[in-house]
Protein backbone atom coordinates (compact mmCIF):
# COMPACT_ATOMS: atom_id res chain seq x y z
CA UNK A 1 0.00 0.00 0.00
CA UNK A 2 2.82 2.39 0.79
CA UNK A 3 5.44 3.05 -1.79
CA UNK A 4 8.34 3.79 0.52
CA UNK A 5 9.44 1.99 3.65
CA UNK A 6 9.79 3.86 6.90
CA UNK A 7 12.89 3.64 9.01
CA UNK A 8 13.04 7.06 10.52
CA UNK A 9 13.36 8.75 13.86
CA UNK A 10 13.66 5.45 15.69
CA UNK A 11 16.41 6.84 17.88
CA UNK A 12 14.39 9.98 18.54
CA UNK A 13 11.32 7.95 19.40
CA UNK A 14 13.01 5.98 22.13
CA UNK A 15 12.99 8.76 24.76
CA UNK A 16 9.41 9.65 23.79
CA UNK A 17 8.46 6.04 24.22
CA UNK A 18 10.10 5.79 27.61
CA UNK A 19 8.36 8.95 28.70
CA UNK A 20 5.02 7.71 27.42
CA UNK A 21 5.41 4.37 29.16
CA UNK A 22 6.18 6.10 32.44
CA UNK A 23 3.04 8.18 32.24
CA UNK A 24 1.00 5.18 31.25
CA UNK A 25 1.67 3.62 34.62
CA UNK A 26 0.28 6.68 36.29
CA UNK A 27 -2.76 7.01 34.03
CA UNK A 28 -3.69 3.34 34.08
CA UNK A 29 -7.17 2.52 35.42
CA UNK A 30 -7.30 3.45 39.09
CA UNK A 31 -6.64 0.42 41.25
CA UNK A 32 -8.63 -0.07 44.44
CA UNK A 33 -6.85 1.70 47.25
CA UNK A 34 -4.76 -0.57 49.41
CA UNK A 35 -5.61 -0.79 53.10
CA UNK A 36 -3.09 1.59 54.52
CA UNK A 37 -4.05 4.79 52.66
CA UNK A 38 -7.72 3.91 53.09
CA UNK A 39 -7.24 3.57 56.83
CA UNK A 40 -5.42 6.90 56.87
CA UNK A 41 -8.56 8.57 55.54
CA UNK A 42 -11.13 6.60 57.50
CA UNK A 43 -9.61 6.25 60.97
CA UNK A 44 -9.17 9.93 61.99
CA UNK A 45 -12.80 11.00 61.34
CA UNK A 46 -14.02 7.76 62.92
CA UNK A 47 -12.00 8.44 66.07
CA UNK A 48 -13.26 12.03 66.15
CA UNK A 49 -16.82 10.77 65.82
CA UNK A 50 -16.39 8.30 68.68
CA UNK A 51 -14.90 11.04 70.89
CA UNK A 52 -17.88 13.27 70.07
CA UNK A 53 -20.35 10.47 70.88
CA UNK A 54 -18.61 9.72 74.15
CA UNK A 55 -18.68 13.43 75.04
CA UNK A 56 -22.42 13.61 74.34
CA UNK A 57 -22.95 10.41 76.35
CA UNK A 58 -21.13 11.92 79.35
CA UNK A 59 -22.99 15.22 78.98
CA UNK A 60 -26.41 13.52 78.80
CA UNK A 61 -25.73 11.18 81.76
CA UNK A 62 -23.87 13.63 84.03
CA UNK A 63 -26.08 16.60 83.18
CA UNK A 64 -29.24 14.60 83.62
CA UNK A 65 -30.51 15.68 80.19
CA UNK A 66 -34.01 14.38 79.50
CA UNK A 67 -34.40 11.65 76.84
CA UNK A 68 -37.15 13.84 75.35
CA UNK A 69 -34.47 16.37 74.49
CA UNK A 70 -31.38 14.33 73.74
CA UNK A 71 -31.08 10.56 73.70
CA UNK A 72 -27.92 8.82 74.83
CA UNK A 73 -25.70 7.90 71.87
CA UNK A 74 -25.44 4.41 73.37
CA UNK A 75 -29.20 3.90 73.26
CA UNK A 76 -29.32 5.24 69.67
CA UNK A 77 -26.72 2.65 68.70
CA UNK A 78 -28.64 -0.02 70.62
CA UNK A 79 -31.89 0.76 68.76
CA UNK A 80 -30.02 0.96 65.45
CA UNK A 81 -28.46 -2.47 65.92
CA UNK A 82 -31.53 -4.25 67.34
CA UNK A 83 -33.91 -2.82 64.69
CA UNK A 84 -31.36 -2.79 61.86
CA UNK A 85 -33.72 -4.76 59.60
CA UNK A 86 -36.34 -2.01 59.85
CA UNK A 87 -33.93 0.85 59.16
CA UNK A 88 -32.38 -1.10 56.32
CA UNK A 89 -35.67 -1.87 54.55
CA UNK A 90 -37.03 1.67 55.06
CA UNK A 91 -33.66 2.93 53.90
CA UNK A 92 -33.94 0.87 50.69
CA UNK A 93 -37.25 2.56 49.97
CA UNK A 94 -35.70 6.00 50.45
CA UNK A 95 -32.76 5.02 48.22
CA UNK A 96 -35.17 3.77 45.55
CA UNK A 97 -37.06 7.09 45.56
CA UNK A 98 -33.83 9.06 45.55
CA UNK A 99 -32.22 7.12 42.70
CA UNK A 100 -35.41 7.06 40.63
CA UNK A 101 -35.66 10.84 41.05
CA UNK A 102 -32.00 11.24 40.18
CA UNK A 103 -32.43 9.10 37.05
CA UNK A 104 -35.51 11.00 35.87
CA UNK A 105 -34.01 14.40 36.71
CA UNK A 106 -30.65 13.63 35.09
CA UNK A 107 -32.18 12.14 31.95
CA UNK A 108 -34.57 15.07 31.49
CA UNK A 109 -31.87 17.66 32.20
CA UNK A 110 -29.38 15.99 29.83
CA UNK A 111 -31.92 15.86 27.01
CA UNK A 112 -32.89 19.48 27.60
CA UNK A 113 -29.22 20.50 27.73
CA UNK A 114 -28.58 18.74 24.41
CA UNK A 115 -31.37 20.83 22.87
CA UNK A 116 -30.17 24.06 24.48
CA UNK A 117 -26.57 23.42 23.36
CA UNK A 118 -27.78 23.29 19.76
CA UNK A 119 -30.33 26.09 19.74
CA UNK A 120 -29.94 29.60 21.02
CA UNK A 121 -33.70 30.13 20.71
CA UNK A 122 -34.37 27.14 22.96
CA UNK A 123 -31.77 28.44 25.40
CA UNK A 124 -33.46 31.83 25.62
CA UNK A 125 -36.86 30.22 26.02
CA UNK A 126 -35.98 27.51 28.51
CA UNK A 127 -33.12 28.74 30.66
CA UNK A 128 -35.04 31.56 32.42
CA UNK A 129 -37.81 29.10 33.30
CA UNK A 130 -35.27 26.57 34.51
CA UNK A 131 -33.74 29.23 36.76
CA UNK A 132 -37.19 30.28 38.03
CA UNK A 133 -37.92 26.70 39.02
CA UNK A 134 -34.48 26.48 40.58
CA UNK A 135 -34.94 29.52 42.84
CA UNK A 136 -38.39 28.32 43.89
CA UNK A 137 -38.15 25.99 46.91
CA UNK A 138 -39.57 22.95 45.16
CA UNK A 139 -40.62 21.27 48.41
CA UNK A 140 -43.42 23.88 48.39
CA UNK A 141 -44.85 21.94 45.44
CA UNK A 142 -45.17 18.65 47.35
CA UNK A 143 -48.83 19.23 48.31
CA UNK A 144 -49.62 19.88 44.64
CA UNK A 145 -47.77 16.81 43.47
CA UNK A 146 -49.70 14.70 45.97
CA UNK A 147 -52.96 15.96 44.47
CA UNK A 148 -51.74 15.34 40.91
CA UNK A 149 -49.83 12.12 41.33
CA UNK A 150 -51.53 10.44 44.28
CA UNK A 151 -50.44 9.19 47.68
CA UNK A 152 -47.82 6.85 46.33
CA UNK A 153 -44.19 6.84 45.27
CA UNK A 154 -44.72 9.10 42.22
CA UNK A 155 -44.87 12.51 43.96
CA UNK A 156 -41.75 11.61 45.94
CA UNK A 157 -39.86 10.75 42.76
CA UNK A 158 -41.11 13.96 41.14
CA UNK A 159 -39.70 16.09 43.98
CA UNK A 160 -36.38 14.23 43.95
CA UNK A 161 -36.18 14.72 40.17
CA UNK A 162 -37.09 18.40 40.32
CA UNK A 163 -34.48 19.10 42.99
CA UNK A 164 -31.71 17.34 41.05
CA UNK A 165 -32.25 18.59 37.52
CA UNK A 166 -30.71 22.04 37.77
CA UNK A 167 -27.05 21.24 38.48
CA UNK A 168 -27.18 18.59 35.76
CA UNK A 169 -28.75 20.99 33.27
CA UNK A 170 -26.20 23.74 33.79
CA UNK A 171 -23.22 21.39 33.78
CA UNK A 172 -24.43 19.42 30.78
CA UNK A 173 -24.91 22.61 28.74
CA UNK A 174 -21.37 23.69 29.63
CA UNK A 175 -20.06 20.21 28.80
CA UNK A 176 -21.81 19.92 25.44
CA UNK A 177 -20.39 23.31 24.50
CA UNK A 178 -16.87 22.68 25.76
CA UNK A 179 -15.62 21.31 22.47
CA UNK A 180 -12.37 22.30 20.82
CA UNK A 181 -13.11 24.63 17.87
CA UNK A 182 -10.53 22.92 15.67
CA UNK A 183 -11.91 19.53 16.60
CA UNK A 184 -15.29 20.81 15.49
CA UNK A 185 -13.68 22.01 12.25
CA UNK A 186 -12.26 18.54 11.66
CA UNK A 187 -15.70 16.95 12.09
CA UNK A 188 -17.20 19.43 9.64
CA UNK A 189 -14.37 18.92 7.15
CA UNK A 190 -15.49 15.31 6.64
CA UNK A 191 -19.15 16.35 6.48
CA UNK A 192 -20.06 14.78 9.85
CA UNK A 193 -23.74 15.10 10.74
CA UNK A 194 -25.03 17.05 13.75
CA UNK A 195 -25.80 13.71 15.38
CA UNK A 196 -22.24 12.45 14.77
CA UNK A 197 -20.80 15.66 16.21
CA UNK A 198 -23.00 15.13 19.26
CA UNK A 199 -22.33 11.43 19.65
CA UNK A 200 -18.57 11.47 19.06
CA UNK A 201 -17.61 14.96 20.26
CA UNK A 202 -20.11 16.75 22.51
CA UNK A 203 -21.36 13.82 24.57
CA UNK A 204 -17.95 12.41 25.54
CA UNK A 205 -16.70 15.95 26.19
CA UNK A 206 -19.58 16.40 28.65
CA UNK A 207 -18.95 13.23 30.67
CA UNK A 208 -16.65 14.85 33.27
CA UNK A 209 -19.17 17.71 33.61
CA UNK A 210 -22.01 15.24 34.10
CA UNK A 211 -20.15 13.45 36.87
CA UNK A 212 -19.34 16.75 38.58
CA UNK A 213 -23.06 17.58 38.65
CA UNK A 214 -23.99 14.05 39.70
CA UNK A 215 -21.86 14.47 42.82
CA UNK A 216 -24.03 17.44 43.80
CA UNK A 217 -27.31 15.96 42.62
CA UNK A 218 -27.02 12.61 44.37
CA UNK A 219 -27.17 14.25 47.82
CA UNK A 220 -29.86 16.67 46.66
CA UNK A 221 -32.03 13.76 45.54
CA UNK A 222 -31.75 12.24 49.02
CA UNK A 223 -32.93 15.53 50.54
CA UNK A 224 -35.88 15.61 48.14
CA UNK A 225 -36.82 12.02 48.93
CA UNK A 226 -36.73 12.52 52.72
CA UNK A 227 -38.71 15.78 52.69
CA UNK A 228 -41.34 14.20 50.43
CA UNK A 229 -41.57 11.25 52.81
CA UNK A 230 -42.37 13.64 55.68
CA UNK A 231 -45.53 14.56 53.80
CA UNK A 232 -46.40 10.97 52.90
CA UNK A 233 -45.78 9.35 56.27
CA UNK A 234 -48.10 6.48 55.44
CA UNK A 235 -45.93 5.40 52.50
CA UNK A 236 -42.78 4.30 54.34
CA UNK A 237 -39.20 5.37 53.95
CA UNK A 238 -36.80 6.86 56.50
CA UNK A 239 -38.38 10.30 56.23
CA UNK A 240 -41.77 8.84 57.18
CA UNK A 241 -40.17 6.88 60.03
CA UNK A 242 -38.54 10.03 61.41
CA UNK A 243 -41.87 11.86 61.20
CA UNK A 244 -43.71 9.12 63.07
CA UNK A 245 -41.06 8.65 65.78
CA UNK A 246 -40.88 12.39 66.29
CA UNK A 247 -44.62 12.31 67.04
CA UNK A 248 -43.95 9.44 69.45
CA UNK A 249 -41.15 11.52 71.04
CA UNK A 250 -38.78 8.59 70.46
CA UNK A 251 -35.69 10.68 69.75
CA UNK A 252 -33.41 7.65 69.95
CA UNK A 253 -35.30 6.12 67.02
CA UNK A 254 -35.20 9.44 65.14
CA UNK A 255 -31.44 9.55 65.54
CA UNK A 256 -31.13 5.91 64.45
CA UNK A 257 -32.98 6.77 61.23
CA UNK A 258 -30.74 9.81 60.72
CA UNK A 259 -27.71 7.58 61.22
CA UNK A 260 -29.03 5.31 58.46
CA UNK A 261 -29.48 8.35 56.18
CA UNK A 262 -25.89 9.39 56.84
CA UNK A 263 -24.67 5.93 55.87
CA UNK A 264 -26.80 6.05 52.72
CA UNK A 265 -25.46 9.49 51.80
CA UNK A 266 -21.86 8.34 52.23
CA UNK A 267 -22.53 5.20 50.17
CA UNK A 268 -24.23 7.02 47.30
CA UNK A 269 -21.56 9.74 47.09
CA UNK A 270 -18.81 7.14 47.14
CA UNK A 271 -20.58 5.19 44.41
CA UNK A 272 -20.67 8.27 42.17
CA UNK A 273 -16.95 8.88 42.69
CA UNK A 274 -16.23 5.21 41.94
CA UNK A 275 -18.41 5.32 38.82
CA UNK A 276 -16.59 8.45 37.69
CA UNK A 277 -13.27 6.67 37.93
CA UNK A 278 -14.57 3.82 35.82
CA UNK A 279 -16.61 5.68 33.21
CA UNK A 280 -15.23 9.18 32.80
CA UNK A 281 -13.46 9.62 29.44
CA UNK A 282 -14.28 6.01 28.73
CA UNK A 283 -17.60 6.47 27.04
CA UNK A 284 -16.65 4.90 23.75
CA UNK A 285 -14.17 2.32 24.94
CA UNK A 286 -13.20 -0.04 23.59
CA UNK A 287 -13.15 1.39 20.07
CA UNK A 288 -16.67 2.65 19.42
CA UNK A 289 -18.20 2.10 16.03
CA UNK A 290 -15.85 -0.76 15.23
CA UNK B 1 21.31 15.89 14.16
CA UNK B 2 23.82 15.46 11.32
CA UNK B 3 23.03 11.75 11.02
CA UNK B 4 19.40 12.54 10.34
CA UNK B 5 20.11 13.71 6.79
CA UNK B 6 21.82 10.46 5.88
CA UNK B 7 19.01 8.32 7.25
CA UNK B 8 16.26 10.18 5.41
CA UNK B 9 14.78 8.10 2.59
CA UNK B 10 14.14 9.91 -0.67
CA UNK B 11 10.75 11.54 -0.87
CA UNK B 12 8.46 10.23 -3.56
CA UNK B 13 6.43 13.08 -4.88
CA UNK B 14 3.24 13.26 -6.85
CA UNK B 15 3.38 14.46 -10.45
CA UNK B 16 1.96 17.92 -10.99
CA UNK B 17 -0.89 17.73 -13.46
CA UNK B 18 -1.56 21.07 -15.10
CA UNK B 19 -4.39 19.59 -17.19
CA UNK B 20 -6.47 18.24 -14.30
CA UNK B 21 -8.94 20.40 -12.38
CA UNK B 22 -6.91 22.51 -9.95
CA UNK B 23 -6.85 21.26 -6.38
CA UNK B 24 -7.71 24.74 -5.18
CA UNK B 25 -9.01 27.67 -7.14
CA UNK B 26 -9.92 30.97 -5.54
CA UNK B 27 -11.58 33.57 -7.73
CA UNK B 28 -11.62 36.90 -5.96
CA UNK B 29 -12.52 35.16 -2.71
CA UNK B 30 -12.41 37.49 0.28
CA UNK B 31 -13.98 37.87 3.67
CA UNK B 32 -15.27 40.97 5.38
CA UNK B 33 -16.72 40.89 8.88
CA UNK B 34 -19.63 43.27 9.32
CA UNK B 35 -20.05 44.82 12.74
CA UNK B 36 -21.67 47.86 14.32
CA UNK B 37 -18.37 49.75 14.13
CA UNK B 38 -18.11 49.11 10.41
CA UNK B 39 -16.67 46.48 8.18
CA UNK B 40 -13.44 44.66 8.98
CA UNK B 41 -11.78 43.19 5.93
CA UNK B 42 -10.01 40.02 7.07
CA UNK B 43 -8.99 38.74 3.66
CA UNK B 44 -8.91 40.96 0.57
CA UNK B 45 -10.32 39.40 -2.61
CA UNK B 46 -7.79 36.74 -3.50
CA UNK B 47 -7.22 34.80 -6.67
CA UNK B 48 -4.99 31.76 -6.58
CA UNK B 49 -4.64 28.32 -8.04
CA UNK B 50 -3.02 25.21 -6.64
CA UNK B 51 -2.53 22.58 -9.32
CA UNK B 52 -3.21 18.94 -8.64
CA UNK B 53 -0.05 17.40 -7.21
CA UNK B 54 1.41 20.72 -6.12
CA UNK B 55 2.75 21.49 -2.64
CA UNK B 56 2.19 25.18 -1.90
CA UNK B 57 3.22 27.10 1.20
CA UNK B 58 1.49 30.24 2.39
CA UNK B 59 3.54 32.62 4.51
CA UNK B 60 2.59 35.95 6.03
CA UNK B 61 2.65 37.96 9.22
CA UNK B 62 0.42 37.08 12.16
CA UNK B 63 -3.21 38.04 11.74
CA UNK B 64 -2.98 38.49 7.98
CA UNK B 65 -5.81 36.04 7.34
CA UNK B 66 -3.88 32.89 6.44
CA UNK B 67 -6.07 30.73 8.64
CA UNK B 68 -9.22 32.42 7.35
CA UNK B 69 -8.13 31.73 3.78
CA UNK B 70 -7.59 28.08 4.66
CA UNK B 71 -10.98 27.87 6.35
CA UNK B 72 -12.56 29.30 3.18
CA UNK B 73 -10.86 26.62 1.10
CA UNK B 74 -12.00 23.92 3.55
CA UNK B 75 -15.59 25.16 3.33
CA UNK B 76 -15.70 25.97 7.05
CA UNK B 77 -16.48 29.62 6.36
CA UNK B 78 -18.12 31.11 3.29
CA UNK B 79 -16.34 33.96 1.49
CA UNK B 80 -18.35 37.21 1.47
CA UNK B 81 -17.10 37.93 -2.06
CA UNK B 82 -15.85 35.72 -4.85
CA UNK B 83 -15.82 31.96 -4.73
CA UNK B 84 -13.69 28.98 -3.80
CA UNK B 85 -13.45 25.70 -5.66
CA UNK B 86 -11.76 22.47 -4.69
CA UNK B 87 -11.13 20.00 -7.53
CA UNK B 88 -13.62 21.91 -9.64
CA UNK B 89 -16.46 21.68 -7.10
CA UNK B 90 -17.57 23.65 -4.11
CA UNK B 91 -15.71 23.01 -0.82
CA UNK B 92 -18.92 21.38 0.49
CA UNK B 93 -18.67 18.72 -2.19
CA UNK B 94 -15.04 18.18 -1.17
CA UNK B 95 -16.23 17.68 2.44
CA UNK B 96 -18.88 15.21 1.36
CA UNK B 97 -16.38 13.27 -0.72
CA UNK B 98 -13.85 13.42 2.12
CA UNK B 99 -11.23 15.00 -0.06
CA UNK B 100 -9.83 17.30 2.63
CA UNK B 101 -7.22 16.36 5.22
CA UNK B 102 -7.02 19.06 7.88
CA UNK B 103 -4.15 19.48 10.33
CA UNK B 104 -4.10 22.34 12.82
CA UNK B 105 -1.53 24.13 14.94
CA UNK B 106 -2.67 22.12 17.96
CA UNK B 107 -3.13 18.36 17.53
CA UNK B 108 -6.83 18.69 18.56
CA UNK B 109 -7.27 15.01 19.37
CA UNK B 110 -10.13 13.38 21.27
CA UNK B 111 -8.71 12.93 24.78
CA UNK B 112 -10.94 9.93 25.53
CA UNK B 113 -9.89 7.94 22.49
CA UNK B 114 -6.75 5.92 21.95
CA UNK B 115 -4.25 6.88 19.27
CA UNK B 116 -5.63 4.33 16.80
CA UNK B 117 -9.24 5.33 17.47
CA UNK B 118 -8.30 8.97 16.93
CA UNK B 119 -6.69 8.08 13.61
CA UNK B 120 -9.78 6.07 12.65
CA UNK B 121 -12.12 8.99 13.41
CA UNK B 122 -12.33 10.37 9.89
CA UNK B 123 -13.31 6.93 8.57
CA UNK B 124 -16.01 6.44 11.23
CA UNK B 125 -17.64 9.79 10.57
CA UNK B 126 -19.96 10.10 7.61
CA UNK B 127 -19.10 6.54 6.51
CA UNK B 128 -19.46 5.81 2.82
CA UNK B 129 -19.23 2.63 0.83
CA UNK B 130 -16.69 4.17 -1.49
CA UNK B 131 -14.27 4.98 1.34
CA UNK B 132 -10.99 3.33 0.59
CA UNK B 133 -9.19 4.54 3.64
CA UNK B 134 -5.87 3.25 4.80
CA UNK B 135 -4.85 0.40 6.99
CA UNK B 136 -4.66 1.95 10.47
CA UNK B 137 -1.86 -0.35 11.64
CA UNK B 138 0.23 0.55 8.61
CA UNK B 139 -0.51 4.22 9.08
CA UNK B 140 0.60 4.09 12.71
CA UNK B 141 3.86 2.52 11.53
CA UNK B 142 4.30 5.14 8.82
CA UNK B 143 4.05 7.99 11.33
CA UNK B 144 6.49 6.18 13.61
CA UNK B 145 4.08 5.38 16.44
CA UNK B 146 4.27 1.59 16.37
CA UNK B 147 3.39 0.27 19.80
CA UNK B 148 1.53 3.41 20.82
CA UNK B 149 -1.81 2.53 19.20
CA UNK B 150 -3.56 1.92 22.51
CA UNK B 151 -2.14 4.98 24.28
CA UNK B 152 -4.23 8.04 25.03
CA UNK B 153 -3.10 11.36 23.48
CA UNK B 154 -2.26 12.78 26.93
CA UNK B 155 0.36 10.06 27.32
CA UNK B 156 2.29 11.23 24.24
CA UNK B 157 4.71 14.11 23.65
CA UNK B 158 3.63 17.11 21.56
CA UNK B 159 5.50 15.87 18.48
CA UNK B 160 3.91 12.43 18.74
CA UNK B 161 0.45 13.97 19.15
CA UNK B 162 0.98 16.04 16.00
CA UNK B 163 1.96 12.87 14.14
CA UNK B 164 -1.32 11.32 15.28
CA UNK B 165 -3.12 14.38 13.87
CA UNK B 166 -1.24 13.92 10.58
CA UNK B 167 -2.16 10.25 10.49
CA UNK B 168 -5.81 11.12 11.20
CA UNK B 169 -5.81 13.52 8.24
CA UNK B 170 -4.16 10.91 5.99
CA UNK B 171 -6.43 8.06 7.09
CA UNK B 172 -9.25 9.17 4.82
CA UNK B 173 -6.72 9.27 1.99
CA UNK B 174 -7.46 12.85 0.95
CA UNK B 175 -6.19 14.29 -2.33
CA UNK B 176 -5.76 17.68 -0.62
CA UNK B 177 -3.95 18.29 2.66
CA UNK B 178 -4.66 21.61 4.37
CA UNK B 179 -2.04 22.25 7.04
CA UNK B 180 -2.46 25.29 9.28
CA UNK B 181 0.89 25.92 11.00
CA UNK B 182 1.04 22.27 12.00
CA UNK B 183 4.47 22.51 13.61
CA UNK B 184 4.18 25.94 15.24
CA UNK B 185 3.67 24.49 18.72
CA UNK B 186 6.66 22.14 18.48
CA UNK B 187 10.21 22.75 19.61
CA UNK B 188 12.73 23.66 16.91
CA UNK B 189 14.44 20.26 16.84
CA UNK B 190 11.22 18.27 16.44
CA UNK B 191 10.00 20.85 13.99
CA UNK B 192 12.94 20.43 11.62
CA UNK B 193 12.46 16.66 11.63
CA UNK B 194 8.73 16.95 11.03
CA UNK B 195 9.22 18.87 7.76
CA UNK B 196 10.66 15.86 6.04
CA UNK B 197 8.31 13.52 7.88
CA UNK B 198 5.47 15.52 6.38
CA UNK B 199 6.90 15.40 2.86
CA UNK B 200 7.33 11.67 3.16
CA UNK B 201 3.78 11.19 4.49
CA UNK B 202 2.39 13.47 1.85
CA UNK B 203 4.06 11.27 -0.74
CA UNK B 204 2.52 8.08 0.62
CA UNK B 205 0.68 6.54 -2.29
CA UNK B 206 -3.06 6.90 -2.32
CA UNK B 207 -6.26 6.04 -4.10
CA UNK B 208 -5.64 6.05 -7.86
CA UNK B 209 -9.25 7.16 -8.45
CA UNK B 210 -8.43 10.53 -6.94
CA UNK B 211 -6.25 13.32 -8.36
CA UNK B 212 -2.59 13.39 -7.28
CA UNK B 213 -2.29 14.65 -3.75
CA UNK B 214 -1.79 18.38 -3.25
CA UNK B 215 -1.03 20.33 -0.13
CA UNK B 216 -1.45 23.83 1.19
CA UNK B 217 0.86 24.56 4.07
CA UNK B 218 0.40 27.69 6.19
CA UNK B 219 3.45 28.77 8.18
CA UNK B 220 5.25 31.70 9.79
CA UNK B 221 8.61 30.20 9.01
CA UNK B 222 10.24 31.20 5.72
CA UNK B 223 12.82 28.40 5.94
CA UNK B 224 10.10 25.82 6.56
CA UNK B 225 8.06 27.09 3.61
CA UNK B 226 11.04 27.08 1.23
CA UNK B 227 12.28 23.69 2.45
CA UNK B 228 9.17 21.74 1.58
CA UNK B 229 7.08 23.52 -1.04
CA UNK B 230 7.07 23.83 -4.81
CA UNK B 231 5.82 27.37 -4.56
CA UNK B 232 5.57 29.93 -1.77
CA UNK B 233 2.72 32.41 -1.70
CA UNK B 234 3.43 35.51 0.38
CA UNK B 235 0.58 37.35 2.07
CA UNK B 236 0.48 41.00 3.13
CA UNK B 237 -0.58 42.20 6.59
CA UNK B 238 -4.33 42.50 7.13
CA UNK B 239 -6.37 42.73 5.02
CA UNK B 240 -4.39 39.83 3.65
CA UNK B 241 -3.78 39.49 -0.03
CA UNK B 242 -1.23 37.56 -1.99
CA UNK B 243 1.68 39.84 -2.88
CA UNK B 244 4.22 37.37 -4.21
CA UNK B 245 4.28 33.94 -5.80
CA UNK B 246 7.78 32.49 -5.50
CA UNK B 247 8.63 29.24 -7.31
CA UNK B 248 11.15 27.23 -5.29
CA UNK B 249 14.04 26.06 -7.40
CA UNK B 250 15.69 23.67 -4.93
CA UNK B 251 15.90 20.25 -6.60
CA UNK B 252 13.39 17.49 -5.83
CA UNK B 253 13.13 15.34 -3.83
CA UNK B 254 13.85 17.63 -0.93
CA UNK B 255 16.40 16.62 1.68
CA UNK B 256 17.60 18.33 4.85
CA UNK B 257 21.04 19.04 3.35
CA UNK B 258 19.39 21.20 0.70
CA UNK B 259 18.83 23.74 3.43
CA UNK B 260 22.53 24.61 3.22
CA UNK B 261 22.56 25.13 -0.54
CA UNK B 262 22.92 28.53 -2.23
CA UNK B 263 19.65 28.01 -4.06
CA UNK B 264 17.79 27.43 -0.83
CA UNK B 265 19.31 30.57 0.70
CA UNK B 266 18.47 32.60 -2.44
CA UNK B 267 14.88 31.38 -2.39
CA UNK B 268 14.55 32.32 1.27
CA UNK B 269 15.96 35.77 0.47
CA UNK B 270 13.35 36.33 -2.24
CA UNK B 271 10.50 35.35 0.10
CA UNK B 272 11.86 37.54 2.90
CA UNK B 273 12.19 40.49 0.53
CA UNK B 274 8.56 40.04 -0.50
CA UNK B 275 7.50 39.94 3.15
CA UNK B 276 9.41 43.17 3.86
CA UNK B 277 8.10 45.07 0.84
CA UNK B 278 5.75 47.95 1.59
CA UNK B 279 2.50 46.35 0.60
CA UNK B 280 -0.63 47.95 1.95
CA UNK B 281 -1.10 51.48 0.61
CA UNK B 282 -2.98 53.85 2.90
CA UNK B 283 -5.57 54.30 0.14
CA UNK B 284 -6.63 51.18 -1.77
CA UNK B 285 -5.22 51.37 -5.28
CA UNK B 286 -8.50 50.81 -7.06
CA UNK B 287 -10.40 53.29 -4.91
CA UNK B 288 -8.64 56.31 -6.37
Amino acid sequence: MFSNPVRRLDSVDAPFGAEGAGQRERLAPVALPSWRPLAAWVVPPLVALIILAVAVEIWVRAGGVSVWVMPRPSSVLEVFVSDFGLYFSEGLLTVAVSLAGLAVGTAAATLLAAGVAHSQLLERAVLPIAIMVKVTPVVALIPLFIIWLGHSIEPKIAIAALITYFPVLINAIAGFRDVDARMHDFFRSVDASTWEIFRYLRLPAAVPYLFASLKISVTLSLIGAVVAEFFLSGQGGLGALIWIEQNNLRLDRVFAAVLMLTLIGVTLSTAVVAAERVFSWRLDQPSAGA
Amino acid sequence: MTSLAASTPPVIRHPIEPEAAPAVQLEGAGLTYESKDGALEAVAPTTLKIRAGEFVALVGPSGCGKTTLMRIIAGLIAPTVGRAQVFGDSPQVAQQRKRLGLVFQEPALLAWRSVEDNIRLGLELNPRETDTGMNIEELIAVVGLTGFGRYRPAELSGGMQQRVALARALAIDPPLLLLDEPFAALDEITREQMRYELLRLWGVSHNAQEPPRSAMFVTHSVAEAVAISDRVLVMSPRPGRIIADVPITTPQPRRPEHEHSDRFINNCAIVRAALRAPTTPAVPLDAA
